[in-house]
């Protein structure tokens, strides 16, 4: 490939990635709107947050590292759009694989975690605590569930399982294939959201929304982005994985927002587990369904 | 008092010119008008018109309001009844610690002139004496309705560059800060350093220092960030 073009791609992967992404903040904040018989918010709010928070006059940085912490952020994720095969656009998909991706994907929990620290505050300090606990929690299921998938591929290399279940058509998708790991990739992904069943470390009530409590201006305005890419990402994997990932980006984005609408419907009927039962949870079903799932695989 | 203040802030004119100049000018403060977070100091009874404020039966988040929980992340202080003396000072040191563009809205009859506790020792009577006030919404208490057609007259003052009261409180440091040592005893200091932000975001006025920042410079104590350690003991043990 021209290098030329692999830095179109390179570039153009990302901002699609943001762009999809502000659309699936605005699908979640209108699901959960609908759910409480209210209205929700016009088309293109989550642009007017975003620009707004980044013009604010005033913007408190409490050092470096809190700095560093929201650009480790967004980076992480900004480097996995790029491992993340659309249609048309491969970018370095190839060369890095699903491993990577896993890797990549856990960078903003550990940037945020850095630059939360440097706050100082206790809630945000639950908080990341929280949110590092969550992540131990649904990465064990997430695991089993990205193993079994390469191990029945045979290959790590996203594009090549994504290629193989298109050739073979709808039969061969991963979730006609392997049913009972696709439920347990759908759970670790709700987890993996924080949305409200095991929305454990935003707790606006509890711990005043722990990793955000100190984040004003730009900084809450990074945060957000990384949340229009972190639906982004969990979506597109999933749909990569399981769902044949997308032939015409028709039909790839209405996967994606499809199976992003389960875990956001599902969140705005629940409560909140607490931490102990979150890890109870995660660890005992979906590591289970998984367990079982990766039996037959094998 | 406050009007002949106000009426000494410089007006900018705006040059003529190229019309796209003003574009990005324009967008933020467009998008600032179309995304307020809402920071609800529920003080007094008029928060009880708030839940249906925000919630199915009028649903302020069409207008892009939404609540947030910390003051960092918000841009309206909302004052929701009657500041007590002991709450006005919360108030102020949140206020402090928001971002600004701030604004500050007053719901209530109470924070416009102390309402039915004019009487009262306990309350501060009128808010903007302590904090410039963009928006007064009067009533006892006034309906969400009304909450909300308020709220939308913020938003138009925000489009048209209007609603930069906050500006006044670093202008007119002196006076608010002389008001606040009045209430509260000439030892008042808050942990941001008001004068220091001002000279950093160049808004300084003829009223940010005077004879009561003068007063606070003598006693000032010297901020120190937290000491962070495990097992810190809170009382040393007794021999
Ligand atoms: S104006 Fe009336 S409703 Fe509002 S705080 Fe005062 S007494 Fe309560």
């Amino acid at each position: 490939m021209a290098p030329i073009e692999l830095f179109i791609e390179l570039t153009l992967m990302p901002l699609i990635a943001f762009i999809v992404g502000m659309m699936m903040v605005l699908m979640m904040r209108r699901i959960a709107a609908r759910i409480q018989r209210r209205i929700g918010p016009p088309f293109f709010q989550p642009l007017y947050d975003i620009v707004k928070l980044h013009g604010k006059r005033t913007q408190v940085s409490h050092g470096l590292i809190h700095d560093i912490g929201i650009v480790m952020a967004m980076g992480g994720y900004i480097a996995a759009e790029t491992l993340l095969p659309v249609p048309g656009m491969n970018g370095i998909a190839e060369k890095g694989g699903l491993i990577t991706l896993l890797y990549l994907m856990m960078i903003p929990s550990l940037g945020l975690a850095l630059g939360v620290g440097q706050c100082a505050n206790p809630n945000g300090s639950i908080g990341i605590a929280r949110a590092l606990t969550a992540m131990l929690a649904y990465d064990i299921p997430l695991v089993i569930v990205i193993f079994g998938v390469a191990y029945a591929a045979g290959t790590t290399n996203l594009v090549e399982i994504i290629a193989t279940q298109q050739a073979g058509g709808f039969a061969t998708w991963g979730v006609v294939e392997m049913p009972l790991l696709a439920i347990a990739g759908l759970i670790a992904m709700h987890a993996s959201l924080g949305k409200q069943p095991f929305e454990i470390y935003i707790a606006p009530a509890e711990i005043a929304t722990g990793p955000m409590v100190e984040m004003s201006g730009k900084y809450l305005g990074g945060l957000f982005v990384m949340q229009c890419f972190q639906l982004y990402t969990t979506s597109v994997l999933y749909v990569s994985l399981f769902l044949g990932g997308g032939t015409t980006w028709f039909d790839f984005l209405i996967k994606s927002f499809l199976v992003l609408a389960i875990p956001v419907s599902i969140a705005y009927l629940f409560p909140r587990y607490r931490t102990e039962d979150l890890l109870r949870l995660m660890w005992k079903w979906p590591v289970i369904l998984g367990l079982i799932g990766l039996a037959f695989v094998m | 008092m406050v009007m002949s203040r106000l009426q000494k802030i410089p007006v900018v004119e705006e040059k003529k010119g190229n019309p796209l100049a003003r574009v990005f000018d324009d967008l933020v403060r467009f998008c600032r008008s179309r995304s307020l977070f809402i920071l609800h100091y529920c003080t007094g009874c008029g928060a009880i018109e708030l839940p249906p404020a925000m919630t199915s039966r009028f649903d302020m988040e069409r207008l892009g309001i939404q609540p947030m929980v910390s003051p960092r992340q918000a841009d309206i202080l909302l004052i929701t009844g009657y500041v007590s003396i002991k709450t006005l000072k919360r108030v102020i040191l949140t206020y402090e610690q928001m971002g600004s563009p701030k604004y500050v809205v007053g719901i209530c009859s109470c924070t416009v002139n102390g309402g039915m506790y004019w009487q009262s020792y306990a309350t501060a009577k009128k808010l903007d004496e302590y904090m410039p006030v963009d928006l007064y919404i009067a009533g006892c208490m006034p309906r969400p309705e009304a909450v909300i057609s308020g709220l939308q007259k913020l938003m138009d003052r925000i489009k048209n560059g209007e609603a930069d009261s906050w500006q006044d409180y670093y202008r007119n440091y002196d006076y608010y800060l002389g008001n606040q040592q009045k209430l509260f005893g000439e030892d008042w200091q808050t942990p941001t350093d008001i004068i220091t932000e001002a000279k950093h975001y160049e808004l300084m006025g003829e009223g940010t220092l005077g004879q009561h920042t003068r007063l606070l410079e003598q006693h000032q104590q010297p901020l120190e960030a937290l000491e962070m350690r495990l097992g810190h003991k809170l009382k040393e043990p007794v021999e």
